[in-house]
C-alpha cells in the first residue's frame, strides 16, 4: 500500500536504498509525532526506543549542554550501537519538529540487514563534519594579504543598475550592454532593494514574464556588504548564502557588485613553486639541484602556512618530486644501464602524498643484474638533495630490495600466500609502489602478477592492520593531546591501509594515491559517496596539520614531527580532528564489517 | 479532557458516488492518533466490493470493477470497520464520510455512535483567528484537501487513495493542534466550542 510516509521516506537517502520489502518492514513499525519547541526529545543515557527521521522542524543534539549537531527535515537521529544501547546524545526540538519515528528494533533489523543504507549512516558522522569545516573556512588565518585587502580593489566596473519598475527586457539589455551577469535593482536614493541575476532572468523567461517588472523577479533583500570589507569577509558572506553575487555599498548605496569568481582570482597561489619547477631540467650539476629543491621546499612550506591545501598542493608537488627524482638518477649515472630496470617509489612519494619529502622509501626492479653502484649512487643523491634516508633501509640501495622482476613476482606470491605478520608488513610498503624511472612495462607485468596473487586470507589480514589502531576519539574528545597525538600514526595510516585493502581488493594495484583509490573505489560502489567524500575530508585535513607542523619545522629549522599537541591547535582545529577522527573510526566499523575482523559486533555511529 | 490524551482516528472513503442513501463505500482507510501520535502502523485499510459498481465513479477513485470483485462486502468487513473507528473522528469534510458510515452500519441493522471533527471546520477558524482576509477565503478551493495540504507545506503528489488521503488528514490535524494551542485550545471541550462557533456559511 501506497501511503504518502512511504513515499516520503523513499525518497531520502539511504532509505532509497532500501528494498519494497524493508520499506514495509519500517512501515510496520512508523508513528508520526510532532514535538513543540523546546521540548526534549530523549535524554543522553535514555533506553532507546524510537529513531526519528525529521519531516519538518529543527532539532539539536547536544552533549552536556553543547551543541554537537542540528537537523532538519530528511535527517536522522538516534540510531545507535546494536544491542539497544541507549542514546548517546540528548536530542532537543529548536523549531517546532514533526519526527517519523521507527521502532528501534525493526530499524535495527533492516540496518542489519542492508550493507548500503548501514555503512551510509555509518558516515552520517560526517555531515556534522562538513559543517565544522566550514567554521574552518571563517575562521581561517587572515595573514594572506589578498585576504585583507579591501573588497573595492576587487571591483572593476561602475555599479549597474536599474529601477524596480523597469521591465524584465530592460533589464537585460543593461546587463547585456555592460556586460554583468547581475543588475542591482535601486530606489531613487541608489539604495540596493533587491538585485537581478541570469538565474532571476530564467525563472522570468519560464513563467512568460518578460514584460513585467524587474521588482517581481529580482533576489531580495539583497545581501550588501560594504566598500571597506575585507576581499576575505565577501567571500565568506558568498559563501554562507549560498549566492555568487554581493552588492558592494559605500554610505548605503550600490557602489558596485563583486562576484565569486572576482574574489577567487585574488586567492590563487601566486606561488614560485612551477617557475622553480622549470629550472629542474635546466639543472647540470647536483649541487644547483640541491638549490633549487631546497628553495621549492622552503615555497612550499610559505605556501602551507598560509592554510595549506593537501589535494591542490600535492597535485603539484608530486610531479616536481617524480621530475627530481629523475633528474637525481640521470645526475648520478653518466649513463642509465642499458639493461631494463624500473625506479620505483614506496610510502609517501609512492601514493603522490608527500608535500615536503621526509623519508626515502624507493626499490628497483631489475633485469638480472643487481645494478647496485647504480642504486646507491641514487639513494646518496637523493639523501644529499635533502631526502633523508629511509631509517627502515627499504632502499634500493638494500640488496633486499633491488631485485629482479621474478624475484619480485615470486616475493608478491609468497607475501599474499603466507601471510604472516613479516609478509603483511611487507605488502602494506610494497603495495604502495610506483614507476618513476624506467621501463614502464616491466612494472605493468609486476603489477599484472601482484594482481593474480591478491587472495583473500591476506587482505582479511590487512584489513584487520588497518583497524588495529583506533583513533583514541571519544565522547570527551580526543584524548591525549596534550602530550601530543601522532597525526601520521592515528590519522593518516588507518585511512591510507583501509583503502589500500579496498582497492587490491578490486585489482587496483596500479592506483596508489589514496584520493585516486577512493574516487575509483566510489565508481566501482564499494563505498559510497559519502564514505568517499567524508574520508577525503577527513583526510585532507590529517594532512593538513601534519603538513603545517612540517611547514613550521621547516621554516623555523627545528626537527619535523607528526605530533600535534593541543595547544597548537585551534578551537576551530580540534574540533575537526575530532570529527575527522570520528570519520576515521566510522571507516574503520565498516572495514570490521566488511572483512568480518575483530570488534565488528561492537559498532556506534554516533 | 486534554487533546494530548484523546485517542482520534483519521478516516477517509471512497464510494460509488456522493449519495449516502444510494451509493456505497468502496474503500475504508482509518489511521489512530493518540494525542498528537499518528500510529502509522496500525493504521486500517480495506477495500469493499459494492453491490452495484458504478463505472462512471471509476475517474475519481481510479478502483476498477476488478480490484473490487475479490473484496469483501461492507457486512463481511463492518466488525473490522467498527474496530478502526476508535476515537474521535477526524477527516476533510468528514462529515459526508460519516453520513456514508451511518448509513451502511444502518443497513446491517448496527447504530454507529461516533464523534468527529472535521478538519476544514478547524482550518476556518484557525483562518479566522489569525485574521487573515485573504480574497481567496471563500473559494471552495482555498478548503480543498489538496489547498489545506499545500498551506501545511504537504505534497498533493503523494494522494493516492483513501489511505493516503486518511494519512494526510491525520497530519494536517497534527499541525493544526499545534496552531490551536496557540489560542490555548487544548482541550476537548474548548475544541468543541470552536467547531460550534464555525458554519459552513462561507460555502
Amino acid at each position: 500500500m501506497m501511503i504518502p510516509p512511504k513515499e516520503f521516506i523513499k525518497k531520502i537517502r539511504p532509505f532509497s536504498f532500501l528494498s519494497e520489502e524493508e520499506l514495509c518492514i519500517l512501515m510496520s513499525c512508523l508513528e508520526v509525532d510532532q514535538f513543540l519547541r523546546g521540548r526534549t526529545i530523549y535524554e543522553k543515557g535514555d533506553a532507546r526506543s524510537f529513531v526519528y527521521l525529521i519531516f519538518s522542524g529543527l532539532v539539536g543534539l547536544f552533549e552536556n549542554e553543547l551543541p554537537v549537531d542540528y537537523l532538519s527535515r530528511g535527517e536522522v537521529f538516534g540510531i545507535v550501537a546494536t544491542g539497544g544501547a541507549p542514546y548517546a546524545l540528548k536530542a532537543k526540538v529548536v523549531r517546532d519538529t514533526v519526527c517519523y519515528m521507527f521502532a528501534a528494533d525493526k530499524f535495527q533489523q533492516v540496518f542489519d540487514g542492508n550493507d548500503r543504507f548501514s555503512s551510509f549512516f555509518l558516515s552520517l558522522i560526517a555531515r556534522r563534519f562538513r559543517s565544522f569545516k566550514d567554521i574552518a573556512v571563517r575562521g581561517a588565518v587572515l595573514d594572506e594579504t589578498a585576504y585583507i585587502s579591501p573588497v573595492e580593489k576587487a571591483l572593476f566596473k561602475d555599479p549597474v543598475v536599474c529601477s524596480p519598475d523597469s521591465i524584465v527586457e530592460q533589464a537585460v539589455s543593461i546587463m547585456d550592454a555592460n556586460r554583468v551577469s547581475s543588475v542591482v535593482v535601486v530606489d531613487g536614493g541608489l539604495k540596493p532593494l533587491g538585485i537581478f541575476t541570469h538565474k532571476d532572468l530564467r525563472r522570468a523567461v519560464i513563467t512568460g514574464g518578460q514584460e513585467r517588472p524587474v521588482s517581481s523577479f529580482m533576489s531580495h533583500p539583497v545581501k550588501t556588504r560594504p566598500h571597506n570589507s575585507t576581499l576575505f569577509e565577501a567571500l565568506s558572506e558568498m559563501i554562507e548564502s549560498d549566492i555568487n553575487h554581493l552588492v558592494i555599498t559605500k554610505a548605503d548605496k550600490v557602489f558596485g557588485v563583486i562576484t565569486r569568481k572576482d574574489v577567487q582570482i585574488h586567492f590563487e597561489p601566486s606561488s614560485s613553486i612551477i617557475s622553480q619547477f622549470r629550472r629542474i631540467n635546466k639543472t647540470i650539476s647536483m649541487e644547483e639541484l640541491e638549490a633549487v629543491y631546497k628553495t621549492i621546499n622552503l615555497s612550499v612550506a610559505k605556501l602551507a602556512m598560509n592554510g595549506p591545501n593537501f589535494y591542490s598542493l600535492t597535485e603539484i608537488i608530486s610531479s616536481i618530486h617524480d621530475a627530481i627524482i629523475n633528474k637525481v638518477i640521470h645526475l648520478t649515472s653518466a649513463e642509465l644501464p642499458a639493461e631494463r630496470f624500473v625506479w620505483v617509489h614506496m610510502g609517501g612519494l609512492g601514493r603522490k602524498e608527500e608535500i615536503l619529502a621526509t623519508d626515502q622509501d624507493n626499490a628497483l626492479i631489475n633485469s638480472g643484474g643487481q645494478l647496485s653502484e647504480f642504486a646507491e649512487a641514487v639513494v646518496e643523491g637523493l639523501a644529499r638533495i635533502g631526502i633523508p634516508k629511509c631509517t627502515g633501509n627499504y632502499m634500493a640501495s638494500n640488496p633486499a630490495w633491488n631485485q629482479s622482476l621474478s624475484a619480485w613476482q615470486d616475493r608478491f606470491r609468497l607475501w599474499f600466500n603466507e601471510p604472516v605478520p613479516e609478509h603483511v608488513r611487507f605488502l602494506t610498503v610494497f603495495l604502495d609502489m610506483r614507476p618513476v624511472c624506467g621501463d614502464d612495462a616491466m612494472f605493468a607485468e609486476l603489477a599484472e602478477s601482484i594482481r593474480r596473487s591478491v587472495n583473500g586470507e591476506a587482505l582479511k589480514l590487512l584489513a584487520s592492520d588497518a583497524v588495529e589502531i583506533e583513533p583514541p576519539v571519544g565522547i570527551f574528545g580526543i584524548t591525549g593531546l596534550s602530550k601530543g597525538l601522532n597525526l601520521k600514526r592515528y590519522g593518516i595510516y588507518p585511512i591510507v591501509n583501509g583503502v589500500r585493502v579496498l582497492a587490491m581488493d578490486q585489482g587496483m594495484v596500479e592506483i596508489t594515491n589514496t584520493k585516486e583509490r577512493l574516487e575509483a573505489l566510489q565508481d566501482s560502489g564499494v563505498v559510497g559517496k559519502q564514505m568517499c567524500h567524508d574520508l577525503l575530508e577527513s583526510f585532507g585535513f590529517v594532512q593538513d596539520l601534519r603538513l603545517r607542523n612540517h611547514s613550521t619545522s621547516l621554516l623555523s629549522e627545528t626537527k619535523a614531527d607528526n605530533l600535534v599537541k593541543g595547544k597548537d591547535l585551534s578551537k576551530v582545529d580540534m574540533l575537526i580532528l575530532k570529527e575527522s577522527l570520528k570519520v576515521i573510526s566510522s571507516f574503520q566499523k565498516f572495514l570490521m564489517a566488511k572483512y568480518n575482523v575483530k570488534g565488528a559486533d561492537s559498532f556506534s555511529p554516533f | 479532557m486534554l487533546l494530548k490524551d484523546c485517542r482520534f482516528c483519521a478516516i477517509d472513503l471512497e464510494t460509488t458516488g456522493l449519495d449516502p442513501r444510494k451509493d456505497e463505500i468502496i474503500a475504508f482507510a482509518a489511521i489512530p492518533m493518540r494525542g498528537s501520535r499518528i500510529a502509522v502502523h496500525e493504521g486500517c485499510y480495506t477495500l469493499v466490493r459494492p453491490k452495484k459498481y458504478k463505472l462512471e465513479a471509476m475517474k475519481f477513485h481510479g478502483l476498477s470493477r476488478n480490484d473490487l470483485e475479490g473484496a469483501p462486502s461492507f457486512e463481511e468487513v463492518a466488525p473490522e470497520i467498527l474496530k478502526a473507528l476508535d476515537g474521535i473522528i477526524v477527516g476533510h469534510s468528514v462529515e459526508y464520510d460519516q453520513e456514508f458510515l451511518k448509513a451502511h452500519f444502518k443497513r446491517i441493522g448496527t447504530r454507529l455512535k461516533s464523534e468527529y471533527l472535521d478538519i476544514v471546520v478547524i482550518e476556518q477558524w484557525l483562518g479566522r483567528e489569525c485574521g487573515k482576509k485573504d480574497p481567496d477565503f471563500s473559494l471552495f478551493s482555498h478548503f480543498s484537501l489538496n489547498g489545506i495540504m499545500s498551506r501545511y507545506g504537504l505534497k498533493e503528489s503523494y494522494r493516492h487513495n483513501a489511505m493516503a488521503d486518511a494519512f494526510c488528514a491525520a497530519q494536517i490535524f497534527q499541525m493544526q493542534m499545534r496552531r490551536l494551542a496557540d489560542f490555548g485550545v487544548d482541550s476537548l471541550w474548548s475544541l468543541k466550542q470552536v467547531v460550534r462557533s464555525c458554519t459552513y456559511s462561507t460555502w
